[in-house]
């Protein structure tokens, strides 16, 4: 069960950094540290026993800066005089490391949560429609199909009119989960269907009919494992679509309030192509999406293993490989 | 079979006029109309008089009348935004658009499909740890990011165009053809790596998952070889969920993509989609609408439809 | 497989990739240094060439009667031509398509003798009939001409007539300031392309970007010979362009003008930085000058200075007291002192410094240095202060009251307010939360609300908003010809427009300077009695300014002869007398 374990510490280091991220981060997310705009990293040299130089501004309209070798600064955490940024500072001189652990919490946390929310129901849905079949699947289909080609656009658009100016950004939390898993949904329940409806004409689901299985027993203990390695697949890929998505959905009106940093939001303020290639540190929340979705992929592995060596259509893996 | 396309055909009409009118609806009721950005500096009169001229002072169910009565014969109305019938600029769009996505479809499927069934048949080298590792890349990186990179190298080293659909060339047929192929690459692969890398995790696992089933077993006993045992008897079964994805893309990729069109300056639908979204331009937002519901129905269509084709199982169950 | 074919594969796979890196490594440097000279510049201006122009938007119409966006005058600045021209370098009026002109004494009459021997550029012949044309469209009812308001005075419009072949007159209801600058904006329109269409009724739709271009007659120095929607559009020479140079020449220089549609910024930025395109048709950014700093020193690209922008960026708050009837701040929400303790409170050169690296300078009203025949530097400044700004916070009762960081009124409301703004534009944005980040520190809260350009202005007109902080673009330096927004009754009078009498008595004195201003002749006056709207202005601050950028113009080193100037279009409006070097 060592896979397993591994699955499931990584999960939790990954709910611990969205939960936690705002008290590891050394500044506030949004204090603009003036005169330190697109100031580079400032990271410890292993070879000067991890000692920090500060950053000295240059040249404003250039943003150059020029490290100080005669000093050193401690730790940003220390809150020294000088702010050290590890990962360097954005266009408003705001500490690129602190926005991206408090970002976590809602890009990360909005993310797991929709992405949990979306497969479940869409796991749900698709396994009535794959395994009822008839009238039940056509009417789950279309209105999955629905969903998904109405542009999420317009609905926004007119849902940000509606609602007051002013949003707390819990409200803009809980408004975006629900979009996130309502345009998710559909995209879970057509493969879970097709799975489905490919597996319930299977040897081993008629073999279990005829030995006395009711309809949910067949559904929960052979299907939906069968299905399995799909779903944890498609709750991987989901996982930086949502996290991507947030951006979009703020950009088109319905966003948090800029003093809550977001990965997604960040992405889109770095996206300047001269800046992008002067300032590559700004990329920093790519790279955050990039291992959170290792992780995650890593994480489900195991789990997609474990749903086939349950399957009784599978008994020996080991055999064919 | 017969029966069964027809239905999907005309709910998937149903479903186009539906989200068409919903978009209609939906920007009628959202707050600002097309002469504001226009006249709002001008006197009342002069923004009364416009949105008389654009028959906006009339109630909702009027407007939508008169769009759906030329909806039905195909005229969806003037753009109030270039001062076109938004039939014409649909059509140049939606060329524009369908040759950027078919490239980036078949850039897609290629690198996708290809990928995922390399890393499903070779679990554990060092190939398969690559083309997840690449996956996961395109995966974790927005469009918009994408694009402005290839923009950025294309312009940087001048070996392709940093943009646009077409330069100058000439009136021979040959150098417009060659000189679209330049103009392709950057929007077509901004497109394309994303998808390609949702292809390639969902083909991985669906194959991984069937190469252990008893009747792979059976074809393995009988003596055909691993390479054919997989690529004839497990991959087209394997595509179901591949193909219900991929109908979803062609629907995705048909309708535009606005970020990527914007970055690269590729004329296309999603580009307009937007534009006549912020301009509050009612026909030509209603136009795009239904053009996109349209790819969008079409893709997933074909997509079921070729599903069914492909899995025997489906098709006789039925 | 076998073992041989594979490890050949392999190894060619390997080369390919190591080849491919190599060659994309190496250009990722960027283009070679270009071996022309940035120093030498070409004596006499030499005839021939092409200049690519980028363009963020499409067109949406070519008619300049009825749109007035960006792109159509960028057009109309190409193909068509005027009766007279400001020269934007020495703000003076030119003779144009009329060659002199005589004002009459009671200053409302002017006489205006054409050029002889003028010619459309399909080869019909210029006459007064196109002028009359030209005036009849404006004020069409069908027609719905932007222009029309602009050419109406005291609610009667201009009246144009041809006592003979060559002679114009134009009546003004009333004397005005500017005089025959007012028809620096209106171009003449050909009659024997869109008399048809007027008398139709479908000249709002005429000229629409689907008009083939053999319909697109005018008397400007280019005129469009292909559209690709959506792309670019090529003009070539107008071979019956009537100017020539001071030496003789036939303008325009150039044989071509590419149009080049690139919505994204930095992707038009990137196509000045590579060579594909000569200049961009807006300023730059200020992040956008340190971008170009390694071309401009290695001689591909040149920065024009345009000057001091005319449009710094507004802030202001609802002052429509109906707004604020049922609001438990309206107390103080409206009051003089508030505004006066928001401009104390704003460091203005950390401002600069902030938001615009440093390429600005502080501004306390409207007009900025960069509009140098009005500008009146004796407006009362409001220099940072933080204690001045409590001062006046405390005289209308907010001080904090409950050991936060916000203040409060005597009835205990916090006070906070929201600002809305233009959502995607970043300079507005980056503004926006410099001045949230200012006001907190003498306890003031702004929420700061991020909304469409549309939903914006719709909330601007119905005056549902509390503060609104966006770029208002004046439609030209003179007052007179900016009368909406200074007129209590104007529709541009954005903190609280379209007033049937004036709610104030200030404003009630503004509208009576410029009422004189606009009827006076004589330019000192004028320029008198708008110093004195500005001080008026000044002291009551109902629109607060903090920085207006300089403004520069990024340029390939091939193109010259240019004549920058700080009103769009910076450089296209002298587009014939660029050129480019051979």
């Amino acid at each position: 069960m060592r896979p397993a374990r591994r699955a499931v510490w990584l999960l939790a280091a990954l709910a611990g950094v969205a939960l936690g991220g705002p008290w590891l981060a050394p500044y506030n997310p949004s204090a603009a540290h003036r005169g330190y705009v697109h100031a580079p990293p400032m990271w410890p040299r292993p070879w000067e026993g991890f000692a920090i130089h500060p950053v000295v501004l240059e040249d404003r309209l250039q943003q150059r800066f020029v490290e100080d070798r005669t000093r050193t600064v401690p730790w940003p955490w220390a809150q020294a005089a000088d702010p050290v940024f590890l990962l360097g500072a954005d266009r408003t001189g705001r500490d690129v490391f602190s926005r991206v652990l408090a970002g976590a919490r809602a890009s990360l946390g909005l993310g797991l949560l929709a992405v949990l929310g979306a497969t479940a129901l869409g796991a749900l849905l698709g396994a009535v429609a794959g395994a009822r079949g008839g009238l039940a699947d056509e009417i789950l289909m279309r209105v999955a199909d629905f969903v998904l080609i109405l542009p999420v656009l317009y609905v926004v658009i007119v849902l940000r009119a509606v609602l007051p100016l002013v949003l707390a950004p819990g409200v803009v939390f809980l408004l975006m989960l629900a979009i996130f898993v309502l345009v998710g949904w559909p995209i879970v329940a057509r493969g879970v269907r097709a799975v489905i409806a490919r597996e319930r004409l299977a040897e081993y689901v008629i073999a279990s009919r005829a030995a006395g299985a009711g309809s949910r027993h067949v559904l929960w203990h052979h299907l939906l494992p069968a299905c399995a390695g799909h779903v944890a697949v498609q709750a991987s890929l989901l996982l930086p679509g949502f996290i991507l998505a947030e951006a979009t959905l703020s950009y088109l009106g319905l966003g948090f309030p800029d003093t809550v940093p977001t990965w997604g939001t960040m992405l889109r303020e770095a996206a300047d192509i001269n800046e992008l290639s002067r300032f590559p540190w700004t990329l920093a929340p790519a790279a955050a999406i990039f291992a959170v979705t290792l992780a995650t992929n890593a994480a489900l592995q195991p789990v997609t293993e474990i749903a086939r060596s349950s399957n009784p259509t599978s008994p020996d893996l080991q055999i064919s490989r | 079979m017969l029966i069964f396309c027809a239905r999907r055909i005309l709910l998937a009409l149903l479903l186009v006029w539906a989200v068409a009118s919903a978009a209609f609806v939906l920007i009628h009721v959202a707050p600002g109309d097309e002469t504001l950005v226009d006249f709002w500096g001008q006197a009342p009169e002069v923004r009364e008089a416009a949105r008389r001229r654009l028959g906006l002072d009339q109630p909702l169910a009027v407007q939508y009348g008169r769009w759906l009565s030329g909806a039905v014969r195909l005229e969806f109305g003037p753009s109030s935004l270039y001062s076109r019938p938004v039939g014409a600029l649909l059509r140049e769009r939606v060329i524009n658009t369908a040759i950027l996505a078919t490239t980036a479809l078949i850039l897609a499927a290629v690198l996708g499909i290809v990928g995922g069934l390399y890393a499903a048949t070779h679990t554990h080298g060092p190939g398969a740890w690559l083309a997840r590792t690449a996956s996961v890349v395109f995966l974790s990186t927005p469009p918009l990011l994408g694009s402005l990179l290839l923009v950025l190298v294309a312009a940087r080293t001048g070996w392709l165009p940093p943009g646009g659909m077409s330069s100058d060339a000439g009136a021979a047929w040959w150098a417009r053809w060659a000189d679209l192929a330049l103009h392709l690459p950057v929007p077509a692969l901004a497109l394309a790596l994303p998808l390609a890398a949702t292809l390639e995790r969902v083909q991985a696992e669906s194959l991984g998952g069937l190469l252990g089933q008893p009747f792979m077993n059976a074809t393995r006993a009988r003596g055909v070889r691993e390479r054919d045992a997989v690529l004839r008897h497990a991959w087209p079964v394997s595509l179901g969920p591949v193909l219900g994805l991929y109908g979803l893309m062609i629907g995705t990729l048909f309708s535009g993509s606005f970020v990527v069109e914007v970055v690269t300056a590729w004329p296309g639908l999603g580009r307009l989609m937007v534009d006549a979204l912020r301009a509050r331009d009612l026909f030509l937002v209603a136009g795009t609408a239904a053009a996109g519901a349209a790819c969008l129905a079409v893709g997933t269509l074909l997509g079921d439809l070729v599903q069914a084709g492909l899995d025997p199982r489906i098709r006789e169950g039925r | 497989m076998n073992r041989q074919p594979r490890t050949l594969l392999t190894i060619l796979l390997i080369a390919a990739i190591g080849g491919t890196g190599f060659f994309l490594w190496r250009d990722l440097q960027g283009p070679p240094d270009s071996s022309s000279s940035s120093g030498a510049s070409p004596v006499r201006p030499t005839r021939g060439g092409r200049i690519t122009v980028t363009l963020r938007a499409e067109p949406r119409s070519f008619n300049r009667l009825v749109a007035a966006n960006a792109v159509t005058d960028a057009f109309t600045h190409l193909t068509q031509a005027k009766l007279v021209r400001v020269n934007r370098t020495t703000r003076e009026l030119e003779p144009w398509l009329a060659e002199k002109w005589e004002t009459a004494s009671d200053q409302r009459t002017f006489t205006l003798t054409l050029r002889e021997g003028l010619t459309w550029s399909d080869g019909t012949p210029f006459t007064t009939a196109d002028v009359l044309f030209t005036f009849r469209a404006v004020f069409d009812e069908r027609a719905h001409s932007v222009l029309a308001s602009a050419l109406t005075l005291d609610g009667q419009p201009i009246t144009v007539s041809a006592p003979d072949a060559r002679t114009v007159r134009i009546v003004y209801p009333a004397p005005f300031g500017p005089g025959l600058r007012l028809l620096d904006n209106l171009p003449i329109l050909p009659r024997h392309k869109l008399e048809g269409l007027l008398d139709a009724g479908t000249f709002g739709q005429a000229w629409n970007p689907a008009t083939p271009p053999t319909e697109l007659a005018g008397m400007g120095p280019f005129q469009l010979a292909h559209y690709e929607p959506g792309q670019r559009l090529t003009f070539v020479r107008n071979p019956r362009y009537w100017r020539t140079a001071a030496d003789g020449t036939a303008l325009p220089y150039l044989d071509e003008v590419v149009l080049e549609i690139v919505p994204d910024q930095s992707a038009e930025l990137v196509r000045l930085q590579s060579g594909q395109a000569d200049m961009m048709q807006q300023a730059l950014r200020s992040e956008d000058l340190a971008a170009l700093r390694p071309h401009i020193d290695a001689g591909r690209v040149s920065l024009v200075e345009l000057g001091v922008s005319t449009d710094p960026d507004a802030f202001f708050l609802n002052l429509r007291e109906r707004f604020w009837s049922n609001d438990p701040r309206r107390g103080w929400i409206t009051r003089r002192e508030l505004r006066q303790a928001l401009s104390h409170a704003v460091d203005r050169e950390a401002f600069a410094e902030s938001v615009f690296l440093g390429a600005a300078v502080p501004v306390w009203g409207p007009v900025s240095p960069g509009n140098t025949q009005w500008f009146s530097p004796n407006v009362p400044r409001y220099p940072y202060s933080l204690d001045q700004s409590r001062g006046l916070l405390a005289g209308l009762g907010l001080t904090n009251r409950d050991g936060d960081e916000w203040l409060e009124d005597e009835h205990g409301t916090e006070v906070r307010f929201s600002v809305l703004t233009y959502r995607g534009n970043q300079v507005l944005e980056r503004e926006t939360a410099f001045l949230r980040d200012e006001v907190r520190k003498v306890g003031i809260a702004l929420d700061v609300v991020a909304v469409e350009q549309n939903a914006l202005v719709d909330r601007m007109l119905k005056g549902s908003f509390e503060a609104i902080y966006f770029g208002y673009n004046a439609t030209d330096l003179d007052p007179a010809l900016n009368r909406d927004f200074w007129l209590s009754s104007g529709a541009a009078h954005i903190w609280n427009m379209a007033q049937a009498k004036p709610a104030t008595a200030w404003e009630s004195e503004i509208d009576g300077l410029i009422a004189k201003q606009t009827s006076a002749t004589d330019a000192d006056e004028r320029r008198r009695l708008f110093a004195e709207v500005q001080r008026v202005f000044g002291e009551q601050v109902p629109v607060l300014y903090f920085a207006a950028p300089r403004l520069y113009m990024g340029v390939s080193t091939r193109t010259v002869n240019l004549a920058p100037s700080v009103l769009r279009p910076q450089l296209l409006w002298s587009a014939d007398t660029i050129a480019v070097t051979p």
